[in-house]
């Protein structure tokens, strides 16, 4: 297509389709918002999904900008070498998992991977410290003593290390989730 | 379009040595990838992995099947029927950008009251629809006589009503729609109904209106037990294994969906409040299993005598609600006075708001874990509301029972049932329906006197007083009792009253914008979390409860009550359950007769029982020996992990002694400090820069597989 205005191909529209969990209206939108992200001379079609974003301009928006796991976020689900920008693709995907009709299963999975703030595969005990505080906030009334947090971490690994190598596996992790209903309905980012 | 994975494998094959075990791994996990069924969209990898994985999938010159293709074609037009159905209901998504502000700035917790509320007004609207397609639009089909009182010439009953004065005609009129008086002749009420009596041919109004509030109750109940086993399922029954509370709550309790920076800061604190609350409680369960059995007999009597005292206090409650009722109806058509008329809903309401707070100021003498003081003002206050409905009721049925089919009507005049009025089912509708005006009027004053008046003066005073007294809290459970409480006083009248649905709609309607104006400006959100499932389940249950509470006097009343002799659909009849029978002999054949009957009998009943009673038996032995068997299944499984890092420990050592000198193993948990990333990533990382040993899904089934080939 030779225009620049920024409509999607139909072939292109399919193909994301078939690869997300996004509906039509839903990938036109992302595609809206990303190109209004990118400078005013890359917003046209190719350049939109060749682009990359860095990671500083995605915290912007407002569906992220409060959230305190944004950073982990934007890491997991970039593809470039630094894991410091999303391409449109790395967007769809992430709005793919966090959409309504995503399965439980790769949502979990996508959450065990945002939780483990050091990537090595599974939650120990400081990737499990780091989580809380993300979760209580920095304020100094917020924030756990350290005897309430090594109790908190104990009763995590108690509850749900079944293996009891002092981490939580992927499996583990699923287990616990899918133990809570909750879960499907509160990992949802809606543009 | 070099894929992304493929690249990295070729670059890093020309880096170093190939890794022989990460390469079988890794062409291991793209194996079973490809040959698994799961749809591309649930793969956990980027697009371009995906892409390359349907590239393998199917690679592109390869013929597919005529029968692959007809099932990506069908694939393609469902999924164009679901974007255009989606794009239908968004249209006819009543709220949704409401309810999409509300969950940004508040979560899901308190998202989940006013989603209960949405399902409520469309409840009503769809039960609504069910009585006037069923009763009304045949009852206008078929002509019937105009509605109104039967004119009983026999008893020589003043035809007319004095002749009121001019000056308050208009002030009489919006006095008698309040207390339904005016609408007393219209569909609104039960006694209005009018029709000849029954034949085969012609469509039963009777029957119509005896089971439409009938099934509207068994569809309710069925839906609202439907949704209520899908939460059950996960928090009552499980034991104590299967119950992570902690760890749940640590994984699961972020929203997502908050977008406002004091949303996430207030999100933040109460979570750290659950968190502290919930460790005290934990310290206090340890401490309280050291204690003595005297200090536990203690606590135990103390906790009996706070319940029977609260008790006391509900039964005191309602014994009030009784005699107001009693003395209200009692001078029914005395005086027009405020008072008189709404006496019953001001008594009801007076006592369900005095009643919590004393119940909380108790229940926090006694000094329990807060959860426990939660939950039990919770309990009390529901038991309060809802016998309190049950009661209001009762003491109308009483007053109504009592009068109606006497013969002599000296002892009924008092009362105001003489025989020229006698149609008690509108005075129920009536009361019913003043009832839930009331309540409506009561939000709306609550909203309006109370909540905003008490945000400008603590918004604009400043002094000691205001700032402790503080905005008012917006909580879920107070909220959800209120128009739980509401729909089982429009459930309660279906009977009587068979338009109150769609009253009870509209001021749902209403309300939902009441309660955000005045969640968004003049409240203040609770401390306390709130998760949306817990929130869920209660106000199933609670509605459970209504529900059963409205169901018991109804089926009650229609199997055995005789109906007025003046008014109504029923007047001829014994009991309104009698026109079922009648038009069973009238219109179906004998044998078919004679199979209802037996479905009603005890020959049918007994078995169908003792066959319950046997699957209940099945199953729970079933349940418990699931639960052994997982059981035995952990303790396989610690063993077997300890098996393995065993194992890797000793490879390691043995490594060690024969050659390089850094171990290139991972190492067991004992000594975690220099564990290499390369081996035992759980998943894939795209940009990982270095090695590719994929292993999605467990990570010990795979280490555990590649050492049995070494």
């Amino acid at each position: 297509m030779g225009s620049s205005t920024s409509h999607l191909s139909k072939e292109l529209l399919t193909e994301y389709q078939e690869l997300t969990f996004l509906t039509k209206q839903e990938i036109l939108l992302a595609h809206k918002r990303f190109s209004d992200l990118l400078p005013q001379e890359s917003r046209n079609m190719e350049d939109s999904l060749r682009v990359r974003v860095s990671t500083e301009q995605i915290l912007t928006l407002p569906e992220l900008k409060a959230n305190p796991f944004r950073e982990r976020i934007c890491r997991v689900f970039s593809t470039a070498p630094e894991r410091d920008s999303l391409s449109f693709e790395d967007f769809l995907d992430l709005f793919s998992v966090f959409s309504d009709a995503a399965t439980p299963e790769i949502k979990s999975h996508y959450a065990f991977r945002i939780f483990d703030f050091d990537d090595d595969g599974t939650l120990n005990k400081e990737d499990l410290k780091q989580l809380v505080n993300c979760l209580t906030g920095e304020g100094q009334d917020t924030q756990l003593s350290t005897t309430e947090m090594k109790q908190l971490i104990e009763n995590i690994l108690e509850e749900s290390d079944i293996d009891r190598d002092g981490t939580i596996n992927l499996s583990e992790f699923q287990h616990v989730i899918s133990r809570s209903p909750d879960f499907t309905s509160s990992f949802k980012i809606v543009l | 379009m070099a894929s992304f994975l493929l690249r990295q494998r070729s670059t890093q094959s020309d880096l170093e040595p190939p890794e022989s075990l990460g390469e079988v791994l890794w062409e291991e996990e793209v194996e079973r990838i490809c040959s698994t069924k799961v749809a591309l969209q649930a793969l956990p990898y980027a697009m371009m992995d995906k892409r390359l994985i349907r590239h393998l999938r199917e690679p592109d010159g390869v013929k597919t099947s005529f029968w692959e293709q007809w099932k990506k074609k069908w694939q393609r037009v469902h999924q164009q029927f679901l974007d255009v159905s989606h794009r239908l209901m968004g249209i006819f998504g009543l709220w949704k950008t409401d309810l999409y502000e509300i969950g940004g700035l508040f979560g899901t917790g308190i998202q989940s009251y006013f989603t209960f509320l949405r399902f409520l007004m469309v409840l009503n609207l769809l039960t609504f629809l069910l009585t006037s397609s069923l009763v009304l639009l045949p009852l206008a089909w078929l002509h019937s006589p105009e509605p109104g009182p039967a004119l009983n010439t026999s008893y020589h009953c003043p035809t007319s009503r004095e002749p009121q004065p001019d000056l308050s005609r208009i002030h009489l009129h919006l006095w008698d729609v309040f207390t339904g008086r005016a609408l007393s002749n219209t569909y609104l009420f039960y006694g209005s109904y009018r029709m000849g009596p029954e034949s085969d041919s012609q469509y039963s109004v009777r029957l119509a209106y005896l089971l439409s509030p009938l099934t509207c109750l068994l569809l309710c109940f069925c839906g609202t037990v439907r949704r209520m086993v899908k939460g059950l399922l996960h928090k009552r029954l499980l034991s104590r294994d299967y119950r992570p509370r902690l760890s749940s709550k640590v994984f699961v309790s972020w929203d997502f969906c908050i977008r406002s920076r004091e949303a996430a800061t207030i999100k933040q604190h109460s979570i750290s409040n659950e968190f502290k609350i919930e460790l005290q409680e934990e310290q206090r369960t340890l401490q309280m299993q050291q204690q003595t059995r005297k200090q536990r007999a203690r606590q135990l009597l103390s906790y009996v005598g706070l319940n029977m005292i609260i008790g006391l206090l509900v039964v005191g409650g309602i014994s009030a609600i009784y005699w107001a009722t009693k003395f209200s109806q009692n001078y029914k058509d005395e005086s027009l006075s405020l008072l008189l008329q709404y006496m019953s809903p001001g008594v009801i309401s007076l006592v369900n708001n005095l009643g919590p707070l004393l119940f909380g100021f108790l229940v926090q003498l006694e000094n329990y874990p807060p959860n426990t003081e939660i939950n039990l003002t919770l309990f009390w206050c529901v038991v309060l509301k809802l016998s309190s409905l049950g009661m209001f009721l009762f003491s109308l049925r009483q007053q109504a029972v009592l009068c109606s089919g006497r013969s002599d009507h000296s002892s009924c005049e008092p009362h105001g049932y003489n025989q020229c009025d006698q149609c008690w089912e509108n005075s129920v509708g009536q009361e019913l329906y003043k009832l839930s005006i009331f309540d409506f009027f009561l939000m709306l004053a609550f909203a309006f006197l109370i909540t905003l008046p008490r945000r400008l003066l603590v918004d604009h005073l400043s002094g000691q007083f205001w700032v402790w007294l503080g905005r008012e809290e917006f909580l879920v459970p107070k909220n959800v009792l209120d128009i739980v409480a509401g729909q089982t006083i429009t459930w309660m009248g279906l009977f009587y009253c068979p338009l109150l649905p769609l009253l009870t709609s509209i001021f749902i309607f209403f309300t939902f914008y009441v309660k955000k104006y005045t969640l968004l400006r003049n409240c203040r959100p609770s401390p306390r979390l709130f998760q949306a499932s817990s929130a869920t389940f209660f106000f199933q249950l609670v509605l459970l409860l209504g529900l059963l509470v409205a169901s018991v006097p109804l089926l009650y009343v229609i199997s055995s009550i005789p109906s007025s002799v003046n008014c109504g659909l029923f007047s001829n009849y014994s009991a309104p359950w009698q026109v079922v029978p009648e038009a069973m002999a009238l219109r179906l054949s004998p044998s078919a007769q004679k199979v209802f009957y037996y479905f009603g009998s005890n020959t049918f009943w007994y078995p169908i029982l003792i066959l319950l009673s046997l699957t209940l038996t099945v199953c729970l032995s079933q349940s418990g020996a699931n639960k052994r068997a997982i059981k035995g299944l952990r303790r396989q499984l610690l063993w077997q992990v300890r098996e393995k890092w065993h194992l890797v420990e000793d490879l390691s050592r043995l490594l060690q002694e024969s050659g390089g000198s850094d171990s290139w193993g991972p190492e067991s948990p004992s000594s975690r400090s220099s564990r290499p990333r390369s081996f035992c990533p759980g998943f894939p990382c795209p940009g990982s820069p270095r090695s590719r040993s994929f292993m999605v899904g467990s990570t010990h089934s795979q280490v555990t597989s590649s050492f049995s080939f070494l």
